[in-house]
């Protein structure tokens, strides 16, 4: 599951906290595969968490992209679970630079499209590269609203950074911080239902 | 901020190391050419190692390269000290920077001539 959390309207005091806690309920929906038993359809409370944070630099040319791949495949940074209770919560955000980022999960399928024919994005378009592109000021490095959730042996997120034309070349600083929830399996009630975050597996993304 | 101070004793002189994971954002220069005896002209320049990408209009790849990128210029006169701070404000580093000293284009290496450098990671 991906969102981009928007700007609050409104504080709330007190504060709601940003990330999973201890205690907190998370519900996976039916509609995760079953080749991911482990998860599809399970109701779980959150153990204990811990908060690690990761940079990931790229510099490219101006007019170039260049795949960053999330997941543990080969390659990949590695920033998926290896263990079957646990929860990656990842938010990502952005050092200032002249960039734009597209999503991808798995590979060529583009998580941000519209539903005309051809309104995907496309780095190679003058138009579409616009299309479903974030960009640095969308989710700040030091106020990341963009939030990732995956688990062992979810198909891999992909992230294409490309360097806009008319800078030489860019500099991109992808800040990371991986919140490990360690799961455990309940029963759940009306009440922990109605409380616990939805997790939905990426297709429910698009329709 | 950090700063450091260099003198020009060979023609190129290294600033500042690259931080991965942050630009360098020059916040003062300063130039002190009094006691050099010639005009110095000094150029600021960028040093990093690119990745490997594919040109967004072509599908072409390319491969990975370490560009050297001039980002400023200034020629200071003999007898002269000179500072910079406005100037600056959109001047970053992607990778190390250094500065070289030439003399009517030729490097030049002069121990009088000293450079300040004030930066932020950013």
């Amino acid at each position: 599951m991906l969102e981009l959390k928007p700007m609050p309207e409104a504080t709330v005091s007190p504060g709601v906290p940003k990330l999973l806690q201890e205690g907190f309920y998370v519900r996976f929906t039916d509609q995760w595969p079953l080749t991911l038993p482990h998860v599809k359809g399970k109701f779980f409370q959150v153990e204990k968490t811990n908060q690690v944070p990761y940079d990931i630099t790229r510099i490219i040319p101006g007019g170039n992209y260049c795949d960053v791949d999330l997941s543990n495949a080969t390659g990949g940074e590695n920033i998926y679970p290896e263990n079957t209770k646990t929860l990656y919560e990842t938010i990502l955000g952005f050092k200032p630079g002249n960039y734009l980022v597209h999503f991808y999960i798995p590979a060529g399928e583009y998580v941000h499209r519209l539903e005309q024919a051809g309104m995907v994005p496309n780095v190679a378009s003058a138009t579409l590269r616009y299309l479903g592109a974030r960009k640095p000021e969308d989710s700040p490095y030091d106020d990341k609203r963009i939030y990732s959730y995956s688990v062992k042996d979810l198909e891999p997120l992909i992230l294409r950074l490309l360097v806009d034309t008319g800078v030489d070349f860019e500099k991109m600083v992808l800040g990371l911080v991986v919140n490990k929830c360690y799961l455990k399996e309940i029963t759940p009630t009306s009440e922990k239902e109605a409380r616990a975050k939805v997790i939905r597996y990426y297709p429910e993304l698009r329709w | 901020m950090a700063s450091i101070v260099q003198n020009m004793a060979i023609a190129v002189e290294p600033l500042v190391a690259e931080k991965r994971n942050a630009k360098i954002k020059p916040s003062l220069i300063m130039v002190d050419n009094v006691l050099a005896g010639e005009d110095s002209e000094l150029t600021f320049q960028d040093i990093f190692t690119t990745n490997p990408s594919i040109v967004a209009a072509t599908g072409a790849a390319v491969v990975a390269a370490t560009p050297t990128v001039s980002r400023l210029r200034v020629n200071v006169s003999d007898m002269a000290c000179v500072s910079m701070r406005d100037e600056l404000k959109d001047l970053k580093f992607l990778g190390r920077a250094q500065v070289t000293r030439t003399v009517a284009g030729a490097p030049d290496a002069n121990i009088n001539c000293h450079v300040t450098l004030g930066y932020d990671l950013e």
